[in-house]
């Protein structure tokens, strides 16, 4: 029931990127990936927040907000609310291995901050349908997403 | 505006369950509602000693109303529920559908109280069709909304606006959990704490209030000062909770305030002497109620 | 045949309720997007079209949609719950589950063949309750607070035709539902107006060098050590001081979890085991779903040799609170 394992070289190679590119980059893969899909979400009430998603294992922080056109990275490092869990753990909640809360019980997601926002977003989130987001995904992405999510769901 | 003495909620012996009910009849209040609301384990007193304590209060003119058990689990508290509603003689408080079923058979008058969830005025008109002549707005009601509600001609509003606030009632006995015991061998441990037991939180701030398999604020609910308003919002009972030590002064507290000798801002200084914790007054103020603002103004228009 | 042991699950969005319905529940019990229902969430529940969607799904399934319209209408907003209840007798919905005696006097004026289930948030905990409201409003099920132990739960049913849901799994009231005042009386949000317990609004979680504390509304509700694991600041599942001792004063963080007693449940001729967490994701319904199918099947093909496997405590304690479960008050010593 597991995902591939991060290589511990790239863990640390990531751990020291300055923050701004890294959220520019972290923005920029959201908005050619997902966006397609999440836009048709509601997001007037998140407009104009701050988030922090931030890997534990890697060491990354990525800032953002989400705009009119997609995701904007953030110069400042604080946030309204901040997500905290290793890559594995998102990879996890991101393909529907995962619930969010059973994660929070057990202290592997972390919610700082604006606790409404951040159930907010994560509900927002658990209303979209993942065979649409996938199927909208470049580059073949989303088979390739698919079939690790089949992989990971067989019983061991 | 009249008042009352509203059910105990607490648990303690038949001598000073007695005492204290001798005393009420003595105070000025104008009704005073009797009997075991809370848990169905609670005998130092049994139904006649109530109807018995009742007769008493009765000649002693007041106005008497038996208060029905709110959580009712088990066919013997069913048979308890029936006699209640079946006495035939004084008012009874519906805690419960059950009740209300029971006492719109019987075609009687009854007081709809706190817990049947009154909430809007279809469910408020409902009530009074069924029988009700009164009726105890949920505790958390705010003046905004109680203001807003109307109440069909010939029903009272009496409001809870004094004591620990009844905020939940469970299967399970926090008090006997305290002690380590199972509800059914509670070894009546309530008994110990005639105002309950105190729960705080890890910061030592006094929260909660254990009272069996109920759980009450650990704050004193408060609207003395707040008369004005409460006549506004078309309050004409006010109701006091039952604690152990110096109720007779609350009571003349709001004796005075009510006949005009004592200005509703005069209460909170008065009332602070007498009460077995701090006040709060923020479920009128549409607020979490454990707030205490008492220099606020509360809304009573949307 | 009467209904038993239907399966009844919580779909906060409309892939939670695909989830529920390709896992194999009977029925899934949803919420529109305000505070007339019981999980007003940011984020959370159903549009018109996600509604539409979702009904259209599960009834080409030939699977039920019961609305949640369980909290308590107030004055000047009666209209929202009212059209609430219109669009679900538009919608065809199979029921709606409602608290409030007003709003169900309005559904059987407007909607007599709207089927009526009387909410947990009702309250009602005898059969005198049940029977009232059926005798008013002709309600077809009810759905009993988590208060009752078994035996009070056969009694209850022998004294009414009023079908009886019964919650299986999930997070655990230990306050009777509908007549719990503590989310309001610490943040101003109760169940009955709001839709909401401890709201999401008033949760801060902080590290400190104490430990990470939870709050609500600046009230300390827990402070967990490190290794410890942590609970959403639920008010009533908080530690706190009682006499100078610290513990869980109400109850702990842990989940209902009854498949041990299905086999009574079909005796008693339960109509349908009710399973907690619109406010979980779809993986969460996923998993609890085909967990009680199995398990509800196993017992209907055989009621004495039902074994409660132990793959399925696992798989459910994983996605549960505390990773614990109780049998909750049906069991008598809980109390």
């Amino acid at each position: 029931m597991s995902l591939p394992a991060i290589p511990k070289p790239l863990a640390r190679v990531v751990g020291i990127l300055p923050a701004f590119p890294v959220s520019f980059a972290f923005s920029a893969a959201g908005n050619l990936a997902a966006w397609p899909t999440l836009r048709e979400l509601d997001w007037s009430e998140v407009r104009g927040r701050r988030f922090c998603v931030r890997v534990r294992d890697l060491g990354l922080a990525f800032y953002f907000s989400v705009g009119p056109r997609g995701f904007v990275p953030e110069v400042a490092q604080s946030a309204d609310v901040t997500f905290t869990a290793t890559a594995e753990d998102f990879a996890r909640l991101a393909l529907r291995l995962e619930d969010p809360d059973t994660l929070f019980f057990n202290r592997r997601l972390l919610i700082e901050g604006d606790t409404d926002l951040g159930l907010r977003v994560k509900n927002m989130l658990d209303g979209v349908e993942l065979e649409t987001l996938l199927r909208r995904l470049p580059l073949g992405l989303g088979r390739v997403l698919l079939s690790l999510r089949e992989r990971a769901l067989q019983p061991a | 505006m009249k008042l009352s003495l509203g059910p105990l909620l607490y648990y303690w012996s038949r001598e000073d369950t007695f005492a204290f009910y001798e005393a009420a009849a003595g105070w000025p209040v104008d009704a005073v509602y009797l009997g075991e609301t809370v848990c169905s384990r609670r005998h130092t007193l049994r139904l006649p000693d109530w109807f018995s304590l009742a007769e008493k209060l009765a000649a002693a003119g007041k106005a008497v109303v038996l208060s029905s058990q709110a959580l009712i689990e088990s066919e013997s508290d069913l048979k308890q529920l029936r006699k209640i509603a079946r006495n035939g003689r004084f008012l009874v408080e519906a805690n419960d559908f059950g009740a209300v079923r029971l006492l719109a058979e019987a075609g009687v008058p009854f007081v709809a109280g706190p817990t049947l969830n009154a909430y809007n005025p279809d469910t408020l008109a409902l009530l009074h069709e069924l029988g009700a002549v009164r009726w105890v707005p949920p505790v958390e009601m705010p003046a905004r909304m109680l203001a807003a509600m109307p109440v069909p001609a010939g029903m009272a509003t009496e409001l809870f606006a004094y004591g620990r606030l009844p905020l939940a009632f469970s299967a399970r006995c926090f008090t006997a959990r305290h002690y380590n015991l199972q509800k059914d061998d509670c070894q009546f441990k309530c008994l110990d704490h005639p105002d309950g037991l105190t729960l705080r939180t890890r910061e030592g701030a006094a929260f909660l209030t254990l009272n069996g398999i109920q759980t009450q604020s650990a704050r004193i609910y408060s609207l003395a000062h707040r008369l004005d308003e409460l006549r506004a919002a078309g309050v004409t009972w006010l109701r006091l909770s039952p604690q152990s030590q110096r109720m007779a002064q609350v009571v003349a507290v709001f004796h005075e305030l009510i006949t005009g000798t004592l200005a509703p801002a005069e209460a909170p200084a008065r009332l602070a002497r007498l009460m077995p914790g701090e006040p709060c007054d923020g479920y009128w103020l549409g607020q979490a109620g454990l707030d205490w603002q008492p220099e606020r103004a509360a809304a009573l228009q949307s | 045949m009467p209904a038993l042991l239907e399966l009844i699950c919580p779909a906060g969005s409309l892939p939670a309720l695909k989830a529920a319905v390709d896992g194999g529940a009977d029925g899934v019990y949803l919420g529109f997007k305000n505070n007339t229902n019981a999980r007003n969430f940011s984020g959370l529940n159903f549009d018109d079209a996600a509604i539409a969607a979702g009904v259209d799904y599960a009834h080409g399934k030939g699977r039920k949609v019961l609305l949640a319209l369980n909290t308590y209408p107030q004055p000047g907003e009666v209209a929202r719950w009212q059209q609430a209840v219109d669009r679900a007798a538009e919608l065809k919905l199979d029921a709606v589950i409602l608290a409030d005696p007003g709003l169900m006097a309005y559904a059987v004026k407007r909607h007599p063949d709207l089927r009526l289930h009387l909410s947990v948030q009702g309250s009602a905990t005898s059969y005198e309750a049940i029977n009232f409201y059926r005798e008013r409003f002709n309600i077809q099920r009810a759905v009993l607070p988590r208060v009752l132990s078994l035996a009070q739960v056969e009694t209850v049913a022998s004294n009414t035709e009023v079908e009886l849901e019964l919650f299986g799994f999930g997070g655990l009231c230990v306050m009777v539902e509908g007549r719990c005042l503590l989310s309001s009386y610490a943040t101003g949000d109760s169940p009955n107006t709001c839709g909401v317990c401890s709201p999401a609004h008033a949760v801060r979680w902080q590290q400190t060098p104490k430990g990470m504390e939870s709050r609500l509304n600046g009230v300390l509700i827990d402070r967990y050590a490190d290794d410890e694991k942590a609970g959403y600041p639920t008010l009533c599942k908080g530690r706190f001081e009682v006499q100078g001792e610290t513990y869980y004063a109400l109850e702990e963080p842990t989940s209902l979890n009854t498949l041990a007693l299905l086999p009574e449940m079909a005796r008693l001729g339960i109509a349908a085991i009710k399973i907690e967490g619109r406010q979980r994701s779809p993986a969460y319904v996923a998993q609890v779903t085909g967990v009680w199918r199995a398990a509800i099947d196993a017992v209907k093909r055989d009621a004495e040799a039902y074994r409660v496997e132990p793959a399925w405590h696992s798989q459910l304690d994983r996605v549960s609170e505390g990773s614990m479960h109780t049998l909750g008050a049906y069991y008598r010593p809980w109390k």
